[in-house]
């Protein structure tokens, strides 16, 4: 039966055969190497059987050799069928236009929604959001991911205090959370300016409220600075009968000002005197490509660009059909040429390089208000190829911190 | 002739064990109950129509009788009939 298996995918006709004993035709066939099958005789004089396609034309040149008359009454298989839907040409184009369409219009963005904010910032947020690319008829595997347009969004608008970006299908919504400015509210509660840490006074200015330290004067953590409440200091020291009558008062007030004081830091720091490290030297190069099922087919840069050392970034934006994402993504590689520096410090460089890392890390934990200055080294030792310092550095630093004064009511 | 070499056929398939339908060129029929008939080195169609098969062979016919015959199949010294089968003869000239 192997000999008309998978028939149908090569097309088979049926044929009639008319004549004297007609069963003969298909004996004359089969005899010359043709596969025939399904033999019936209709009628004494008709006969019907199938052949291939492939073997119609020896069958014609049989058949001239015989008085048979041969017509053909059905065509089968997939060629006759392909050609049929051929027929249709508009159609067939049609339904692969629109299929086309519609994973084009389903690679774009159709809407930016966004929430919860005013309309002010909205605008500025859908600003924004165009600058990144993010707007109504774009492309959207030229956008990033949902939790890096967020983080993008918060450095960008300093007024939003949080911002939820949701990707759903072809829309994106956003919900932000405005930082409401508090407008000193507070101001109408009595409060005193403590010390966060202990320190030297060297500047004073104070707006409002009692000053209780002068500049000079060393202060411990937790000591009050400026008073909220006034006519204490007169209370304390023998006072003049003019101003007995305020510390009646004892008026409360909501103490505001800033006051600058020297304060101390010890650091340790270690530095290797050997280090090597790598830096990016800016020099870079995009490829891209078409990734499906593990397979990734370059569709541009195919340079290889010759760096010695590379960090490569990949962004993979799958496209989608509708809802759903395909296996298709579109890859964006970033090839970065790296160079590797090798540094070998004398003792003196690494001690330098020590002290501004140091210094470094202190203006990070101080605020860039804060003024530091390095005073001198306590200890150093050279250790495993390392240098270990203890540091001593000042800074002059604002260390008023509110505390408010509980009215017992 | 014909009988001496019909001889040596005969002593080959006792002695040697040789399929005796190749050595003496007789046809091969396999029978599927009464639906198929599958007859292999057959020496020529004849005769079809729904209710008869007939085949030449080297001495001979072969006659097959029923109804509703239909050739699943052909190929050179191969015919599947299918129908229903139900006399097989031998026809001898």
């Amino acid at each position: 039966m192997k000999h008309t298996q998978g028939v149908f995918f090569s097309g088979y006709v049926t044929i009639k055969v008319h004549g004297h004993h007609p069963e003969l035709f298909f004996d004359l066939c089969s005899r010359n190497g043709i596969t025939v099958w399904n033999i019936k005789k209709t009628e004494a004089k008709t006969c019907i059987g199938n052949i291939k396609l492939e073997e119609i034309p020896q069958v014609k040149r049989l058949r001239r050799k015989t008085i048979f008359k041969v017509s053909f009454i059905h065509k089968k298989g997939l060629p006759f069928l392909s050609n049929k839907l051929f027929v249709h040409k508009p159609l067939i184009i049609g339904l692969v236009l629109s299929l086309f369409f519609v994973g084009f219009l389903s690679n774009i963005i159709w809407d930016v929604h966004v929430k919860g904010v005013h309309p002010e910032m909205e605008k500025q947020i859908e600003k924004q959001l165009s600058s990144y690319g993010i707007r109504p008829g774009a492309f959207k595997f030229k956008v990033q991911s949902p939790s890096k347009i967020q983080k993008q969004l918060l450095d960008d608008i300093p007024e939003l205090l949080w911002v939820g970006v949701t990707e759903k299908g072809t829309t994106y919504q956003l919900e932000g959370v405005e930082k409401t400015l508090v407008e000193e509210g507070e101001k109408k509660y009595p409060r005193n300016l403590v010390a966060t840490k202990e320190g030297v006074i060297v500047d004073m200015y104070v707006s409002r409220g009692q000053p209780m330290v002068e500049i000079n004067d060393f202060v411990e953590k937790g000591d009050i600075l400026v008073s909220g409440t006034l006519g204490e200091k007169e209370e304390e020291a023998n006072s003049s009968p003019e101003e007995e009558k305020k510390d009646k008062k004892n008026e409360l007030v909501s103490a505001e000002g800033e006051v600058i004081a020297k304060t101390w830091y010890k650091s340790n720091v270690n530095i290797p005197l050997k280090a090597n490290y790598e830096t990016l030297t800016g020099q870079y190069t995009n490829k891209y490509y078409l990734r499906s099922w593990g397979f990734s087919i370059p569709i541009w840069g195919f340079k290889n660009p010759g760096y010695e050392k590379t960090s490569t970034e990949i962004v993979d934006n799958p496209f989608r059909f509708l809802k759903w994402e395909l296996p298709i993504s579109f890859v964006k590689q970033t090839v970065y040429e790296k160079t590797e520096k090798f540094v070998d410090r004398t003792k003196q460089e690494a001690k330098s390089a020590a002290i501004k890392q140091a210094q470094k890390n202190l203006q990070s934990k101080l605020g860039n208000d804060a003024e530091i200055k390095f005073e001198k080294v306590l200890h150093e030792r050279e250790e495993n190829g390392k240098v270990k310092l203890t540091l001593y550095f000042t800074a002059l630093e604002n260390i008023a911190e509110i505390q408010p004064i509980s009215q017992g009511d | 002739m014909k009988k001496w070499q019909q001889r040596i056929g005969n002593w080959l398939t006792e002695h040697l064990e040789l399929p005796s339908d190749v050595v003496l060129e007789l046809p091969r029929i396999t029978t599927i109950g009464q639906i198929h008939a599958y007859i292999e080195n057959h020496q020529g169609l004849i005769l079809f129509s729904d209710n008869e098969l007939r085949l030449k062979m080297k001495q001979g016919y072969l006659k097959i009788t029923g109804n509703k015959f239909v050739l699943r199949m052909m190929l050179p010294e191969e015919i599947l009939l299918e129908g229903t089968i139900k006399e097989i003869v031998f026809i001898e000239d």
